[in-house]
């Protein structure tokens, strides 16, 4: 009886074990995909030149590499500077460190 | 009449005196007010509707007027037509239907000559407007050099 119960045990541990593997297997990739678009862009900024190193891409804002429309971006710069205002204002009726360099849900700068 | 900022502290009497020299002008929507490098002659307080600020940006390869700052009814626009060399630095659109009233530098001078406590009560005001503007604008600049600083040394 026992040998029956540890091996009916054995047998679910190896099924949920075997699913878990094929869960795995079969997930479709998310990140990927964001992955492989970044080193495009980098390189379209950049064009590859022989004995040179590519520039550093970091400092280049999100929004600077995605290809929205004209007006989008345009809307985004907008909504930037009306956010940067506003905190500016915030910071201007009370001076601290904190509220000076205080973060905007700005798209163009996170 | 309107609550002017460029009019703060002056008595009802003063501020009516300097009212009388205005010129409304009426902006239909989309209607510039000036522009960028124009000569400025006159001074704009806003009565009604909004004027946007705004500078020439280039955004992929395309020059853009972005937005710098937008004024609202009581708040004065083109201080520039009091300080030398008398040449706006922003361009003034009306987004929608907006009246202005329009001091002219020479009735201004000329009405202050007569009248120096007004003179001296908009000369502060002005002062506290460009004050303003300037603080704003030097807190916006160092918040990008901030954002300049951490983008370098991440």
């Amino acid at each position: 009886m026992e040998m029956l119960l540890m091996g009916a045990c054995l047998s679910m541990f190896g099924l949920a074990v075997t699913c878990l593997a094929f869960g795995a297997a079969t997930r479709p990739e998310r990140s990927a995909p964001a992955m492989a678009v970044k080193p495009e862009l980098a390189k379209a900024a950049a064009p590859a030149r022989f004995f040179v190193q590519p520039p550093v891409q970091a400092a280049i804002p999100i929004a600077a590499h995605a290809r929205v429309p004209l007006e989008v971006l345009l809307l985004q710069i907008e909504n930037h500077v009306r956010l940067e205002q506003a905190a500016v204002e915030s910071f201007l009726q009370t001076p601290t460190s904190a509220l000076l360099h205080s973060r905007t849900i700005s798209t163009l700068v996170n | 009449m309107v609550k002017a900022d460029l009019l703060n502290g002056l008595s009802e009497e003063d501020a009516g005196q300097v009212m009388k020299l205005a010129k409304r002008t009426i902006l239909t929507s989309g209607a510039e007010l000036f522009h960028l490098g124009d000569v400025a002659g006159s001074i704009y307080l806003i009565a009604r509707g909004r004027l946007r600020l705004t500078l020439p940006m280039q955004v992929r390869n395309r020059e853009e007027d972005m937005l710098v700052e937008e004024r609202a009814p009581g708040q004065t626009v083109g201080w520039s037509a009091l300080i030398p060399p008398y040449r706006f630095t922003l361009t003034a659109t009306a987004p929608l239907e907006t009246e202005v009233l329009a001091l002219s530098r020479e009735a201004l001078m000329e009405h202050f000559a007569a009248n120096p406590g007004t003179g001296y009560a908009v000369s502060m005001n002005l002062a506290s407007v460009i004050g303003e503007r300037l603080q704003l604008f030097q807190t916006m600049w160092v918040r990008e050099v901030q954002r300049m600083v951490e983008a370098r040394c991440a």
